[in-house]
C-alpha cells in the first residue's frame, strides 16, 4: 500500500506512542484524494464533501497504492451531529476563524486535528494555550545568540507555528485558547484580519503574509469561559461552534461499555461490569449532567464536569473495587461508593446535587428496581 | 447531501423493492390523463406560483380542489377584494344526537354534544387560494371536492348503532386482499388501535386532542412514513421533512412547471407505493378519495363538461387514488354544521401554534413568494438574514454588517457543500447559529433564536369580508349574555353591579361565564370582590362583578376567534396557550390549576394537574414551588367543595414540598429585593410543616435544610430568618438564639453591627417560641447593646428598631414588660401557663376569628 520511505516513516512513528492522524488516516485521506471528483479550494487537499466524508464516514472506496487496486474503508471519526462538521468545513472555507467550544472531553481537539490534517495535510502547527503563553509563541522569536552575534536577520528569526501555517498556507490549530491572557490573545486579531504578521526589527522584510488556505480552529473550554474570556474583537473575528457532550444514551452506553472493557483487558481483570449496571452509571451520568431526568425531574447540575470519559473512569473504579474489596460482581452499591469521588470534586456542596438527585430520583426508581434501590442506599449511606 | 433528480435517487432505493418501472408507469398514467391533475402541498409558494403558471396557460372551466365541500358557499367570500389573507374556512359539526358516541368524551358532560371544529387555514401563497382567485380571474368555476370533516370521526359506538350507511368502522371497508398481504392486515393493531377502542385510549383530553389532530392532518404524514421517504433521506441527510421537501421542491426554480408537476408526482407515487394500504384506510384518506372521485364525476355531468375542461388541485399524494374504486364514502352523521370564514394570523398557522398541518415559517414562506413574483428568488436567503438581524437588533442585541455578510458566505457554502443550488431555511438557521451565537446555543442563543421565530413567523394577521356576518365566538357571547339574564348590560355602556351566589345555579353559571371572561380578557366584567382562593377571604359562596358593556368588547370577542368559537373554547385554548407558556413555572401553574376551577373546565384540570407534575419536576426556584405548593393546598380545600378528584393533587402537594425544602439552599444569598418574599414563603412552607393535616410532607427535611441553609446564608437578615424558623419550629433552643446575639456581642464591629439584621429576619418570622424564650433573648440583647460602642449603635439602632415593630403590640408590650421585670422597674407577674402547644392555640385562635368571619358573612 504505502511506499517504502512511507513504511519506514511509519515503522518509526509505530515507535511513538501516539501518531499524528495524517499519518494514521493516511491510507483514507489517499483514498479519498484519489476519489475526489470535487474541488477543493486552493490549497486544501481535498474538496470539503472529501472533509466531510473522512471526518463522518462514508462508503469504502477503490484507491490504487504501488500499482494495486484497494478497497479502503472511511471511518467515522466524530460520532455527533454531521452538521457540527459540515459548519465547521465551511467556516474554515471562509473569512472566519474556528472555535470549537464545549465541556471537556467532548472531543474538540480530536475533531480539531482532523479537520487539519484533512485540509492541509498536517494537523502539527499547533499552540498550545497557557497561562504561560506569549506573544512570541504566537508569532516569532529570535535566536538570541546569533542576534548578538549577526544583529537580526530573516536567518536568525524563528517562526512560531502560526508563522509558518501563515506561509504555508495551511491551518493553525490553538488549542486552550481562554488559557492564554488576554493581551496574548488580543495578537491574534491583527493576525485574522490583516492576515498577516509584522516584523518591525527587519526593515527589508518586515511584513509576512498569510497565503491563500491559512485559518484558525481553536478549541476552548465551556468551563474556563469568564476566565479570560476572548475580547469582542477577537470574538468578532471566529464563528464558534459547540460541542456538545454525548446525549444519545444508546451511544454513550456503548461508548463506556467499549471503552472500559478495553481498559480492563489491559489492565488483565477477569471482572466486567454487567449492562445493567452500566446502564445506571450512564444514565446518573446523563441525567445530572443535563439536570433533568427521563422522567421530566429537574435535579441540580454539579460544578464538575460530568463526562463520557468520567464515567468510564467510574466503571474501572467500580469494577476494580469490586475485584478487590467486594464480591467480584460489580453491582450498583459499587458504582455510587465510586461514583461520589467524580461528582464531588471541587466543592463540597456538590454532595447535595448526589443526595438531591438519589431522594427525587433513585427513591422512586428503587421501588421497582433492586439496583436502584442499592445505588439510592449506598449513596445516602456513603455521604453522611 | 447531494441535489439529485428523483430519479437517480430511485438508483440509489434499490433495497426498497421499490418497483420502478410501475412506479413509472403510474406517473405517466396519471399524468397523461384526459383530466388534468396537479399535485400541491399546503402552503407553499413554489407549488403556487407552479399552478397559477399552469391554469392561466390551460384555462380550464372548472377547477375541483381538495376543500371542504361543505363549505363551497363560501367561494364567493373567499374571492372578495375586501377578504385578506392569512383566513381560514372554519367549520363546525355538533353532533345534536350524539350519533357518534363521543358525548361526554368529546364534550365537558353527557348532556353536552360534542363539537367538533376544524380550520383549513389560507395564506397568500396557499396553492388553493391561488386556485380559486386564478380561477375566478380567468372565468373558472371552483368546487370543493374532499370529504366533511365530521364524516372522518372515528365513533365510539358500535357500528350497528350508526344509521350512516356506510359505518366508519375500518370493517366497514372493502380491504383489496391483492395489495393487503395477511401480515399487513394482522398487523393493524400494532399500527393503530381499533376505533372501536376510542374510549380506552387515554383521557377525554387526549381523546379530543387526537380526534383534533386527525382532522388537521392532511396527507402529508403517510408521505413522511413512506419507507421511500424515509430511506431518501437516511441516504440524503435531511433531518427533517421540510428540509426536503425544501430542497427537493421550495427552493428550486422549475422553467417549465410540467418538469415540477413529474418530479413531485413520482415522489408522491414512489411514497405512496410503500405505504401500507391499511394506513391509508385508518386515516380515511380512502373515504376522501372516494369522496373526492365522487364529487368529480358529480361536477362535470351537472356542469356537461368534458374531463378535458377540468383540473384537479390536490394533495400530491391523492394523485394516485384507486380510480376503479367503485365504493361509496361514508354518509356525514346527522347533526348541526356551521361553516364561515375567520380571520387568522401566521403565528396560528404556524407549527409552533400546535397546529397539525401547520408551516415552519409562514413569514419565509411570504418572503419567498414575494420575491419569486419579483423575480428575485436568488435573494431570499439574503433578505431573510438581514429580516433575523434586524429583529436581533430590536432586543437590543448587536449584529454589524458584517456579520450578516458573514452570514450570507456561510449560508452560501453551506448549501453548496449539502448539494443544493438555492439555500433552505436550515441552511440559514445552522449559519445564522455558528456566526451569530458565540457559545451554546441552549445557553447563548437565546435571543437569537427568538429574533428568528419572529422573522420566520411574522406578525401577520388576515381580515375578512363584513358581508359574511358574525362569527361564531361572538353569537357565543350574546347567547350566553341572553342566557344569564344579562342582556340589559348589552349595547348601553352603563355599569352594572351583579353580585353572584355560588351556591344557586345561576350563580355558579354567572360566575364561571365571568371567569372566562376575565381570564380572556373581554373588557366586561371586572371582579370587584372575592379573590381568588376563597377560603382565605372567608367569603366562601359570593363574588361581586361589574360589568359594563363598551364597543372595545366586540373587538375583543373577533381576536377570540383564532381561540375557538364559542367563550367555552376559547378558554380552553387560551388556558393551553398559558400552559405552554408557563410551563416552567409551578407556581403560574398551579395559579392556572386554580383558573380552570374557576372557569369550570374539568378536562382543563386535569390537563393542568400533568403540566403541573412537570413544572414541579423541573422548576428549582424556591419562590415558584411556594407559590405553587400554597396554592394546591388552597385548591386541595376547595375540591373538596368542588367535588373533584384530590389523590393526584396529593402526590403533587409531598412532591413540591420536597422541591421546595431542596430549593432553600439556593436563595441564602438572595438580593435584597427579594428578601422579604423568601422570608414569607419560608413562613408559610413552615406552616405547612406545622400544621400537620399532610402526613406525607417530611417535616425533618425541611429542618435539615433550613438549618443547612442557616449555616450557608452570608446574609445577617436571612441567617435570622432561617434561625427564627428553626425555633419556630422546636429545633431550635430560644437560648440558643440568644447564645448566637451573644456571639455577635462579642464580635468585631462589623460583625457586631449586622445584629439589627439578623433580629429583624429572626422577628419576620417568629412570634411564639420568641415569646417563650423571651428572657434569654433580652438578656442576650442586653449583653449587645452593653458591648456596642456609641457609633455601633446608631448603625444597628433603625433595624433593630424595625425588628422590634414587626412584634405584634401585645408581643411588644410583654417583652417591654420583662426588660422592665429584669431591670428592676415592674414586680413579676405569673403569665397565664398554656396547657397546650403554641402552634395549636395560634390554630384554635385563627379558627375561631375564621369561624366569627362566615357567620357574619352569611348573615346568620
Amino acid at each position: 500500500m504505502a511506499g517504502k520511505k512511507e513504511e519506514l516513516a511509519s515503522a518509526k512513528a509505530v515507535e511513538a506512542l501516539r501518531q499524528p492522524s495524517e499519518v494514521l488516516y493516511r491510507d483514507e485521506l489517499e483514498a479519498l484524494k484519489q476519489n475526489d471528483k470535487d474541488p477543493a479550494p486552493e490549497p486544501w487537499k481535498l474538496s470539503p464533501r472529501a472533509v466531510l466524508n473522512y471526518i463522518v464516514g462514508g462508503k469504502p472506496l477503490k484507491a490504487k497504492f504501488d500499482g494495486k487496486s484497494v478497497e479502503i474503508p472511511i471511518t467515522r471519526k466524530f460520532f455527533g451531529d454531521d452538521s457540527i462538521v459540515e459548519r465547521a468545513i465551511v467556516t474554515l472555507a471562509s473569512d472566519r476563524a474556528l472555535l470549537l467550544v464545549g465541556e471537556p472531553g467532548t472531543g474538540k481537539s480530536w475533531l480539531s486535528e482532523h479537520l487539519a490534517a484533512a485540509i492541509s495535510g498536517t494537523s502539527t502547527l499547533t499552540v498550545q494555550g497557557t497561562a504561560g503563553t506569549t506573544e512570541e509563541h504566537i508569532k516569532y522569536s529570535w535566536n538570541i545568540a546569533r542576534v548578538i552575534a549577526e544583529g537580526p536577520n530573516s536567518g536568525n528569526l524563528i517562526p512560531s507555528p502560526t508563522m509558518v501555517a501563515m506561509k504555508n498556507g495551511s491551518l493553525l490549530r490553538f488549542e486552550e485558547i481562554t488559557r492564554c491572557l488576554p493581551d496574548v490573545q488580543d495578537s491574534l486579531v491583527s493576525i485574522l484580519s490583516d492576515k498577516a504578521i509584522a516584523i518591525p526589527e527587519l526593515p527589508d522584510e518586515n511584513m509576512v503574509w498569510a497565503r491563500p488556505g491559512f485559518n484558525v480552529i481553536a478549541t476552548a473550554n465551556t468551563r474556563d469561559q469568564g476566565v479570560n474570556e476572548l475580547s469582542a474583537a477577537l470574538k468578532r473575528r471566529f464563528n464558534y461552534i459547540h460541542i456538545p457532550i454525548v446525549s444519545d444514551h444508546k451511544t454513550e452506553v456503548e461508548i463506556v461499555q467499549k471503552r472500559a472493557g478495553e481498559l480492563l483487558k489491559r489492565y488483565e481483570m477477569s471482572v466486567s461490569v454487567p449492562p445493567p449496571i452500566i446502564e445506571i452509571l450512564t444514565t446518573v451520568f446523563r441525567e445530572i449532567r443535563e439536570g433533568k431526568t427521563d422522567d421530566g425531574v429537574s435535579v441540580k447540575k454539579p460544578t464538575t464536569t460530568v463526562s463520557t470519559a468520567e464515567a468510564i473512569s467510574v466503571a474501572i473504579d467500580a469494577a476494580l473495587y469490586a475485584r478487590f474489596f467486594g464480591s467480584g460482581e460489580v453491582g450498583a452499591d459499587d458504582v455510587a461508593r465510586n461514583l461520589i469521588g467524580s461528582i464531588v470534586k471541587e466543592d463540597a456542596n456538590d454532595l447535595a446535587v448526589l443526595k438531591e438527585y438519589a431522594v427525587l430520583v433513585a427513591k422512586r426508581r428503587g421501588e421497582k428496581d433492586k439496583n436502584w434501590r442499592d445505588f439510592h442506599d449506598t449513596v445516602l449511606k456513603s455521604i453522611k | 447531501m447531494t441535489q439529485q433528480s428523483i430519479s437517480e435517487k430511485h438508483k440509489q432505493l434499490t433495497e426498497l423493492n421499490l418497483d420502478i418501472e410501475s412506479v413509472k408507469a403510474q406517473v405517466e398514467a396519471v399524468l397523461s390523463s384526459e383530466l388534468y391533475w396537479f399535485p400541491v402541498r399546503h402552503h407553499s409558494p413554489n407549488v403556487a406560483l407552479n399552478l397559477r403558471k399552469v391554469m392561466v396557460k390551460r384555462k380550464p372551466r372548472v377547477v375541483f380542489i381538495e376543500g371542504p365541500s361543505q363549505a363551497n358557499d363560501l367561494i364567493p367570500f373567499i374571492i372578495d377584494t375586501k377578504t385578506k389573507p392569512p383566513v381560514a374556512i372554519y367549520s363546525s359539526f355538533r353532533d345534536d344526537g350524539n350519533m357518534l358516541g363521543l358525548a361526554g368524551i368529546a364534550s365537558a358532560a353527557e348532556d353536552l354534544p360534542p363539537v367538533f371544529p376544524v380550520w383549513y387555514p389560507m395564506l397568500q401563497y396557499s396553492p388553493e387560494y391561488v386556485a380559486i382567485k386564478v380561477a375566478h380571474e380567468i372565468g373558472a368555476k371552483v368546487v370543493f371536492i374532499d370529504l366533511p370533516h365530521y364524516a372522518r370521526i372515528k365513533s365510539a359506538k358500535p357500528v350497528e348503532v350508526l344509521t350512516s350507511e356506510k359505518p366508519v368502522s375500518l370493517d366497514s371497508h372493502p380491504i383489496d386482499e391483492s395489495r393487503v398481504s395477511d401480515e399487513i392486515v394482522a398487523s393493524i393493531d400494532e399500527i393503530e388501535p381499533h376505533p372501536d377502542a376510542l374510549i380506552d385510549e387515554g383521557s377525554d383530553e387526549q381523546i379530543d386532542e387526537r380526534i383534533k389532530r386527525e382532522l388537521e392532518e392532511g396527507s402529508e404524514h403517510l408521505i413522511v412514513e413512506s419507507r421511500f421517504y424515509q430511506e431518501l433521506a437516511k441516504t440524503a441527510g435531511y433531518r427533517t421533512y421540510e428540509e426536503a421537501w425544501d430542497s427537493l421542491f421550495e427552493m428550486r426554480s422549475f422553467d417549465d412547471p410540467e418538469v415540477f408537476r413529474k418530479e413531485f408526482s413520482a415522489f408522491c407515487a414512489a411514497s405512496r407505493a410503500t405505504t401500507l394500504p391499511v394506513r391509508m384506510i385508518l386515516d380515511s384518506t380512502i373515504d376522501r378519495e372516494r369522496h373526492m372521485l365522487r364529487s368529480i364525476d358529480r361536477g362535470l355531468a351537472e356542469m356537461n363538461l368534458k374531463a378535458s375542461d377540468a383540473m384537479v388541485v390536490c394533495g400530491g399524494f391523492h394523485l394516485f387514488m384507486d380510480r376503479e374504486d367503485k365504493n361509496d364514502p361514508p354518509t356525514p352523521p346527522g347533526g348541526t354544521v356551521y361553516n364561515t370564514i375567520v380571520p387568522y394570523s401566521f403565528f396560528q398557522v404556524s407549527e409552533l401554534s400546535g397546529y397539525a398541518a401547520g408551516t415552519r415559517a409562514p413569514q419565509f414562506y411570504q418572503r419567498v413568494w414575494d420575491l419569486q413574483n419579483e423575480q428575485r428568488f436568488d435573494e431570499v436567503y439574503v433578505e431573510h438574514i438581514v429580516a433575523v438581524l434586524t429583529e436581533a437588533r430590536k432586543k437590543g442585541n448587536v449584529y454589524s454588517s458584517a456579520d450578516a455578510i458573514a452570514v450570507a458566505q456561510h449560508t452560501e457554502m453551506l448549501s453548496r457543500l449539502r448539494g443544493r443550488t438555492i439555500p433552505v431555511l436550515d441552511d440559514l438557521h445552522d449559519a445564522l447559529v455558528t456566526c451569530c451565537c458565540k457559545g451554546d446555543p441552549l445557553e447563548e442563543g437565546g435571543p437569537l433564536f427568538t429574533a428568528i421565530d419572529a422573522a420566520d413567523i411574522g406578525h401577520k394577521i388576515g381580515k375578512v369580508t363584513k358581508e359574511l356576518g358574525q362569527l361564531p365566538v361572538v353569537a357565543d357571547f350574546y347567547s350566553n349574555m341572553e342566557s344569564l339574564d344579562l342582556g340589559e348590560v348589552l349595547g348601553k355602556e352603563k355599569r352594572l353591579n351583579v353580585e353572584v351566589d355560588k351556591r344557586e345555579s345561576l350563580g355558579e353559571q354567572r360566575s364561571v361565564f365571568f371567569h372566562r371572561l376575565r381570564f380572556l380578557k373581554v373588557p366586561v366584567c371586572a371582579l370587584t370582590e372575592a379573590p381568588s382562593g376563597d377560603f382565605t377571604s372567608g367569603k366562601l359562596f359570593r363574588e361581586k362583578w361589574q360589568l359594563k358593556w363598551s364597543p372595545s368588547v366586540d373587538s375583543a370577542l373577533i381576536e377570540l376567534n383564532i381561540y375557538g368559537d364559542s367563550i367555552e373554547r376559547a378558554a380552553l385554548a387560551a388556558l393551553r396557550k398559558c400552559l405552554k407558556d408557563d410551563q416552567d413555572s409551578a407556581g403560574k401553574i398551579a395559579q392556572h390549576l386554580l383558573r380552570s376551577v374557576d372557569m369550570d373546565l374539568p378536562d382543563m384540570v386535569r390537563m393542568t394537574e400533568d403540566s403541573l407534575s412537570d413544572a414541579i419536576d423541573n422548576d428549582v426556584r424556591f419562590i415558584s414551588l411556594v407559590q405553587a405548593l400554597t396554592t394546591m393546598l388552597v385548591l386541595d380545600k376547595y375540591l373538596i367543595y368542588r367535588n373533584l378528584r384530590r389523590g393526584m393533587l396529593d402526590d403533587l402537594i409531598v412532591r413540591c414540598f420536597d422541591r421546595a425544602c431542596f430549593a432553600i439552599l439556593d436563595v441564602v444569598a438572595a438580593p435584597e429585593e427579594q428578601q422579604d418574599q423568601v422570608v414569607s414563603m419560608l413562613v408559610a412552607l413552615a406552616e405547612v410543616t406545622q400544621q400537620g393535616d399532610k402526613q406525607n410532607l417530611d417535616r425533618n427535611l425541611f429542618a435539615q435544610h433550613v438549618r443547612d441553609a442557616a449555616d450557608a446564608s452570608p446574609v445577617p437578615f436571612l441567617k435570622g430568618a432561617f434561625l427564627g424558623i428553626l425555633s419556630e419550629l422546636r429545633e431550635l433552643e430560644p437560648t440558643e438564639l440568644a447564645d448566637f446575639v451573644r456571639g455577635l456581642a462579642k464580635s468585631s464591629v462589623e460583625v457586631m453591627v449586622t445584629a439589627g439584621d439578623f433580629l429583624d429576619g429572626v422577628m419576620a418570622v417568629s412570634r411564639t417560641s420568641l415569646m417563650l424564650g423571651a428572657d434569654s433573648l433580652i438578656k442576650a440583647i442586653d449583653e449587645l447593646l452593653r458591648a456596642a460602642e456609641w457609633e455601633p449603635f446608631l448603625v444597628m439602632l433603625p433595624k433593630m428598631r424595625a425588628a422590634f415593630e414587626r412584634m405584634h403590640i401585645t408581643h411588644r408590650d410583654s417583652l417591654a414588660s420583662r426588660v422592665a421585670e429584669i431591670y428592676g422597674l415592674k414586680a413579676a407577674s405569673s403569665l397565664t401557663e398554656l396547657n397546650i402547644s403554641t402552634a395549636a392555640a395560634v390554630t384554635v385562635a385563627r379558627l375561631d376569628k375564621r369561624v366569627a368571619e362566615i357567620m357574619k358573612d352569611w348573615e346568620l
